[in-house]
């Protein structure tokens, strides 16, 4: 099968092909990856902080480090959102707030 | 810490198999802590349904393809103590197993996901699935139905040697 003018993003050094964004609502665990409306691959990396429960992993973007760390990634109203210890981030296109 | 990966990109699934298979070395020697668990399909456009499974298989284990652990710690100066090797044997790892060997497995994580959107397991630390060395039983990694488009998988585990 051929994807024509499809989303390329990238998770765990393997590129993903996509012809549309994430449906609405998922979440990563236990979903490995969201697509946004940019094509880019939203994944938890193998960075982590914290300890026992509390663990958060470094958030990923094409394989990229975005230097935030969250307990997840959640894609909903069309916008990447983390959450972690330091409660709800949204992705504004170039950092998390 | 010695952590490794063990994975596979751009598989053709036969059907029902092993995506990712890693069996502990005879006893006395490390045991393996399973760490993560990934899959998804890197080329498709059809959502659907998938299960996945981990289970433990005893011999006879399935025929692989020979897949070499690699360290996480890039300056990790020893190789894992498991091998890549297509026999499933004692020691050894491998991915997309062409047969099945044996048809019983001890279900330890039953799971579904959409195609789409990939499967990632990060289990808690109470979690973590740890195979002892001497077992006698592989971790496998396996899709229990045939995914609907058996092309273009990826998958992969991370385990730590402990």
């Amino acid at each position: 099968m051929e994807l024509k003018d499809s989303f390329v993003g990238r998770v765990y050094g393997v590129n993903y092909f996509r012809t549309h964004k994430t449906e609405a609502y998922v979440e990563i665990p236990p979903a490995l990856l969201i697509t946004d409306e940019r094509g880019d691959a939203w994944s938890l990396g193998s960075e982590f902080v914290g300890t026992g429960y509390n663990l958060e992993f470094n958030v990923v973007r094409n394989d990229v480090s975005t230097d935030e760390f969250a307990k997840k990634i959640v894609y909903r109203g069309g916008k990447v959102r983390i959450y972690g210890q330091a409660g709800w981030r949204v992705w504004n296109g170039r950092t998390f707030i | 810490m010695r952590e490794f990966t063990v994975a596979v990109a751009g598989a053709s699934l036969l059907g029902t198999q092993a995506m990712v298979f890693v069996n502990p070395k005879a006893a006395p020697n490390a045991n393996i802590e399973f760490l993560r668990f990934w899959a998804g399909q890197s080329q498709n456009a059809t959502s659907a349904q998938q299960r996945i499974e981990i289970d433990a298989q005893t011999t006879p284990f399935p025929t692989l393809t020979a897949a070499t652990p690699a360290a996480l710690k890039r300056a990790e100066a020893s190789a894992s103590i498991i091998i890549g090797s297509t026999s499933g044997a004692a020691g050894t790892a491998g991915v997309n197993s062409s047969t099945d060997g044996t048809t019983s497995y001890t279900n330890i994580w039953q799971d579904a996901f959409n195609v789409l959107n990939g499967w990632l397991l990060v289990p808690t630390p109470a979690e973590t699935i740890v195979f002892p060395a001497g077992l006698a039983q592989g971790m496998n990694m396996r899709t229990p139905i045939a995914p609907a488009t058996t092309t273009n998988w990826a998958a992969g585990v991370v385990y730590r040697e402990v």
